[in-house]
């Protein structure tokens, strides 16, 4: 997937725990781990809303586009 | 005392039929010889035992195959497990099988004509086993959508 979410580093920036966040953005912890470890194949503009207010950033912040064989280098 | 008809029992039928109709083909395998005999002695045609024998043998294999897959779809479905690719697989497991079927009852019709109509019903059910493959394969799709979507 050529989207690449960085929720963890938004996260380390703000101080933020994984569960803590879950509940302020009304999803379930499980919901969570799929959209930061990049499982998910598509975000609700709701719940990237409530990213963004939480941890007060950018969308741009949080999701990156990286072109295809270009991950993990 | 009132018996209501529901989606529940509805599933236990077909699963107490498929089993039924898988001991039957299993206990067929028994009796084939003894069939083709009886077919050969009541036809009036030149004896086609050793033919009729193979294919039956041929026959009975996939259907024993297609009527597994079948009652492992069923569980699956008393399992809520509807929409997953498991199913999928069954489905595409039972469309071949009908395929393999409609293949062997082809080469009896060099022998009988009749089997060429056998064949045709085989590859017709195939056909529509393999299109309900295909939708259950893009309701696995959309359901894998969904559920990652959030």
């Amino acid at each position: 997937m050529p989207i690449i979410v960085n929720l963890d580093v938004m996260m380390a920036k703000r101080k933020m725990s994984a569960g803590e966040l879950a509940e302020r953005i009304d999803i379930t912890p499980a919901n969570l781990s799929i959209l930061k470890n990049n499982k998910a194949k598509a975000v609700r503009f709701s719940t990237l809303e409530a990213i963004c207010r939480e941890l007060d950033c950018q969308p741009g912040d949080v999701l990156e586009y990286v072109r295809d064989g270009e991950e993990g280098g | 005392m009132e018996l209501k008809w529901d989606k529940t029992r509805s599933l236990t039928l077909s699963r107490i039929l498929t089993a039924a109709a898988l001991a039957v083909a299993a206990a067929a395998l028994f009796c084939i010889p003894v069939a083709a005999q009886w077919y050969d002695a009541v036809s009036e045609r030149a004896p086609i035992y050793v033919q009729l024998t193979t294919c039956l043998y041929l026959t009975d294999l996939p259907v024993l195959l297609a009527l597994w897959e079948l009652l492992k779809m069923l569980s699956n479905i008393a399992a809520q497990k509807i929409f997953v690719s498991g199913n999928e697989r069954c489905l595409r497991v039972i469309s071949w099988c009908c395929f393999a079927v409609a293949a062997v009852w082809c080469v009896l019709g060099f022998w009988r004509k009749l089997a060429f109509f056998v064949a045709f019903i085989a590859v017709f059910a195939g056909l529509i086993v393999r299109v309900v493959k295909n939708l259950v394969a893009m309701a696995v799709t959309l359901r894998e959508e969904n559920d990652y979507t959030i």
